[in-house]
C-alpha cells in the first residue's frame, strides 16, 4: 500500500467516526460540570439557611413584641386589660406601615385593642391551633405580605385573648434577595477561579503528553533519533515501546539493505567472470554468452536498485548533516579523478541537515558530483542553501552541483533524467546515474532539475526535504 | 611492474592474473585477506587490486592495516557494493580508485595503468626520456620516432626504468618489481636484460651507477 492510500484510508476512517475529543477537553469538561453543580447546590443551601435564620430572627422579634404586649396588658389596672402603647416601635403607630398588632377576645371574636397602624381595619387572622401559638404568612390590610405571630393567653383565669403581632416581610425578602445576589457573585467568582485552576492543572498535568507528542514529531521530522524517555512513570513505558518500534523499524530496513548488498555481491562476481571469460573467447557461443551476461547485468542493476528504493524512506527519525557528506565525497572525488587535477569547491552552511538516510544523501550527491567530475574541465562547484518551504513544517534544501564541462542541450537534459539513459557510452558508468538521482529525490518528495551552470557546463539542482533542526549559518 | 591481486573468487582471480600478465605486469595473487595482507606487507608492489569482500580478513581492514603501517602503494578496490557510501568508505580507508563489479577487464587495466603512472608522478600515458618515448596504454616504445621491438621481459625492465627515470634503481629493486616472489634472486638475469636493451637502444641511455644500480636519463630530464 502506498503512502497516499494509507493516508486517505485514515482520512475516511476519520470522517466515518467522529474524532475523539481531546483529553484535556474531557478533563476540563467533567471538572467544570462538577464544579458548577457543586457551587449551585452550595449557593442554594446557603441562601436557604440564610432565609431560615432571618425568618427565625424575625419571629423572635415578633415574639418580643408579643411578650411586651402581654406585659403592658397586665401592667395597668388589676383585673382589666390595658391597652399597650409603648412597644418601642414607631411603625406600629404609622398608618399602614406593615407593622401591626391586635388583641382579640378569643371567645367573642371582637377586637379589644389594635395598633394605630391598622387605622381601624381588622387584621385578617389565620386560624389558631389548639396549641395556642402559630406563625403564618398572610396578606395585610394594604395587600402586602406579612408574617404574623399569634398567641392565645388567658387573662384573670376567665378571659381568653388572642394576641397577634405582624410585620411586613418585604424587608426580609429584600435582605434575602440581596444576600442571594452576593452569594451568587461570590460563588461565580469562586467558580471561575476553580475552572481556571482546573484548566491550569490539566495543562500542567498533561504537559508530559504534549512533550511526548513533540518528541515524536521531532523523530518523524528527523530532528531526533529516538523519543525522550525521561517522562512520568505512566508515560515512560509508552516512550520505551515507541523507541523499540523505531529501532526495530530501523533494523528491518538495515537488514533488507544488507540482504540487497549480499545479493549484489553474490551475483556480480560470477557475472564479472562470465563477462570476461566470454570476451576473451572467440566464436558464436562466447558472443551469445557475452550478450546474455550484459542483459543479466542490466537486469541485476535494475532490480537491485528497485529493491534499494523499496527499502528507502521507510525509516522514520533519521537525518544527515550535509556538510560532512559533501566534504567526504569531494575528498574522494579528487582522489578518484586525480588525473584531471580538479578544483572542487563547496559551500555548505554548517548544521544544515537532510531529512532522510545518510546513504541516500551520499548516493544523490555522489552521483551528481561524480558526473560533474567526469565531464568538467577544471572546476566543479557544490552549493547548498535552504530553499523556499513547500508548506507549513516542510522546509527544503537546495543542493546545486555545477561544472565547467560541455553541458547538455535542453533535449539531452530532458532525456538524462529518464531511467537507464546513458548519454555517452564512452564515459564509464552504469547508465543509471542521473535517473537514479531523480528517482531517489522523487521518493523523498524532492526533485532534480538540470540547467546550464554559471561555470558554463551542467548545473544539477536537487530539492530535498530539510530537517527542522536550527540552521546555523 | 609488479601487481598483487587479492580476490577470493578463484575464476575472477585467474582472469585478472591472466589479463595483467598479458598486459606486461608481473602478478602475485592471494585468495584471502590474511594472505593478501601478508604479501602486501612484505613485498614491494607497484599496485594492488583488492576485493573488499574477502574471507578471513575483509578488504577494508587489509587496506587500513597497510596504510597504518605506512604502505603507500596505489590500491584499486573491487567492490560489488557500489553505493557511494561503500565507495567513499573504501577511498577513506586509503584506496586510490575503485571499480564496481561486474566490470570489463579493459576498465581494470586502464585504472591500474593510471594508478602506476600517477604513483610514479607522471601525468599522462606517455613518458618521454631523451629520444625514448613510452606509450603505456599501447605498451610501445619508440626511439627517435621509430618503433623498438622488445620482448616482454625487456619491456618490463625499460618500462620500470622509464617510470623511475632520473633515479638510481638498484638491482634488488628491479628484481622485486619485475619478478614474482618465486624468482631466484641470485641469478644475473637483470644484467643480461640490461645488456640486451643497451644493444637495442644504444649503450649510453642506461647508465650503470657503480655499487648502486642503474639510471635512465638525468635527474632534470
Amino acid at each position: 500500500m502506498t503512502e497516499e492510500t494509507i493516508s486517505s484510508a485514515a482520512e475516511e476512517a476519520g470522517k466515518a467516526k467522529p474524532r475523539q475529543r481531546s483529553l484535556s477537553g474531557r478533563l476540563i469538561a467533567v471538572a467544570t460540570i462538577w464544579s458548577v453543580v457543586a457551587i449551585a447546590v452550595a449557593g442554594f443551601i446557603l441562601v436557604t439557611l440564610y432565609r431560615q435564620a432571618s425568618e427565625s430572627a424575625f419571629d423572635e422579634r415578633l415574639d418580643v413584641y408579643v411578650k411586651a404586649i402581654i406585659g403592658d396588658m397586665a401592667g395597668g389596672e388589676p383585673g382589666k386589660p390595658t391597652r399597650p402603647d409603648n412597644l418601642g416601635e414607631p411603625r406600629f403607630d404609622l398608618p399602614v406601615s406593615g407593622w401591626y398588632w391586635t388583641i382579640v377576645d378569643d371567645r367573642q371574636g371582637a377586637v379589644v385593642f389594635a395598633s394605630l397602624s391598622l387605622f381601624g381595619d381588622a387584621l385578617d387572622l389565620p386560624a389558631l391551633p389548639a396549641s395556642g401559638e402559630t406563625t403564618s404568612v398572610t396578606s395585610g390590610p394594604d395587600g402586602e405580605e406579612i408574617r404574623i405571630l399569634q398567641r392565645r393567653i388567658t387573662f384573670n383565669d376567665e378571659e381568653v385573648y388572642r394576641i397577634a403581632v405582624a410585620g411586613a416581610t418585604k424587608e426580609l425578602r429584600e435582605q434575602t434577595a440581596e444576600f442571594a445576589g452576593q452569594v451568587a457573585l461570590t460563588l461565580t467568582v469562586l467558580g471561575l477561579g476553580l475552572v481556571g485552576a482546573i484548566f491550569l492543572q490539566v495543562r500542567v498535568g498533561l504537559r508530559p503528553l504534549r512533550d511526548l507528542r513533540q518528541s515524536l514529531a521531532n523523530v518523524r521530522n528527523g530532528d531526533a533519533e529516538s523519543v525522550e524517555e525521561d517522562l512520568p512513570k505512566e508515560l515512560a513505558p509508552l516512550a520505551i515501546e515507541l523507541n523499540d518500534l523505531i529501532r526495530s523499524n530501523r533494523e528491518i530496513v538495515e537488514r533488507a539493505r544488507t540482504h540487497v548488498g549480499n545479493l549484489a555481491h553474490a551475483l556480480k562476481t560470477p557475472l564479472s567472470v562470465i563477462t570476461n571469460e566470454a570476451r576473451g573467447t572467440d566464436g558464436p557461443f562466447a558472443a551469445k554468452m557475452a550478450e546474455q551476461a550484459a542483459i543479466m547485468r542490466t537486469q541485476v542493476e535494475h532490480h537491485l536498485e528497485r529493491a534499494r528504493m523499496a527499502a528507502q524512506r521507510r525509516v522514520i527519525g533519521v537525518s544527515a548533516e550535509i556538510e560532512p557528506v559533501v566534504a567526504r565525497l569531494a575528498r574522494a572525488m579528487s582522489k578518484i579523478h586525480a588525473d584531471k587535477d580538479l578544483d572542487i569547491d563547496f559551500e555548505v552552511p554548517k548544521g544544515i541537515r537532510f531529512r532522510g538516510e545518510q546513504q541516500d544523501l551520499e548516493e544523490l550527491i555522489g552521483n551528481l558530483l561524480d558526473n560533474a567530475c567526469k565531464w568538467s574541465n577544471s572546476r566543479v562547484c557544490v552549493t547548498v542553501k535552504p530553499a523556499p518551504a513547500a508548506g507549513e513544517g516542510r522546509e527544503r534544501v537546495e543542493i546545486e552541483v555545477s561544472d565547467d564541462g560541455p553541458g547538455l542541450t535542453a533535449e539531452q537534459r530532458k532525456e538524462a533524467v529518464k531511467r537507464g539513459r546513458r548519454l555517452d557510452e564512452t564515459v564509464p558508468g552504469t547508465g543509471l546515474g542521473l535517473s537514479i538521482v531523480a528517482d531517489i529525490a522523487r521518493i523523498y518528495g524532492g526533485a532534480l532539475e538540470l540547467d546550464v551552470s554559471e561555470l558554463g557546463g551542467l548545473s544539477a539542482r536537487l530539492i530535498l526535504p530539510m530537517a527542522q533542526a536550527a540552521v546555523r549559518i | 611492474m609488479r601487481i598483487l591481486v587479492v580476490e577470493d573468487d578463484l575464476d575472477l582471480n585467474r582472469q585478472l592474473c591472466e589479463a595483467l600478465t598479458e598486459a606486461g605486469y608481473v602478478v602475485d595473487h592471494a585468495e584471502d585477506g590474511e594472505e593478501g595482507h601478508f604479501l602486501g606487507d612484505t613485498e614491494p608492489y607497484d599496485a594492488v587490486i583488492l576485493d573488499l569482500g574477502l574471507p578471513v580478513l575483509d578488504g577494508l581492514s587489509v587496506l587500513e592495516n597497510w596504510r597504518r603501517d605506512g604502505k603507500t602503494m596505489p590500491v584499486l578496490i573491487l567492490t560489488a557494493r557500489d553505493r557511494w557510501s561503500d565507495k567513499v568508505a573504501g577511498i577513506d580507508a586509503g584506496a586510490d580508485d575503485y571499480v564496481a563489479k561486474p566490470f570489463h577487464m579493459e576498465e581494470v587495466l586502464a585504472r591500474v595503468r593510471a594508478l602506476v603512472r600517477r604513483a610514479a608522478g607522471h601525468a599522462s600515458n606517455e613518458i618521454i626520456c631523451g629520444p625514448l618515448r613510452l606509450d603505456i596504454k599501447a605498451g610501445k616504445l619508440t626511439k627517435d620516432g621509430a618503433s623498438v621491438k622488445l620482448t616482454s621481459h625487456e619491456y618490463r625492465l625499460i618500462s620500470y626504468l622509464m617510470h623511475q627515470k632520473g633515479r638510481v634503481v638498484s638491482r634488488t629493486e628491479l628484481i622485486e618489481h619485475l619478478y614474482d616472489q618465486d624468482f631466484d634472486r641470485d641469478s644475473n638475469t637483470i644484467e643480461v636484460f640490461v645488456g640486451r636493451l643497451r644493444k637495442k637502444l644504444g649503450g649510453e641511455l642506461i647508465e650503470t651507477v657503480r655499487g648502486l644500480g642503474y639510471r635512465l636519463g638525468s635527474e632534470n630530464d
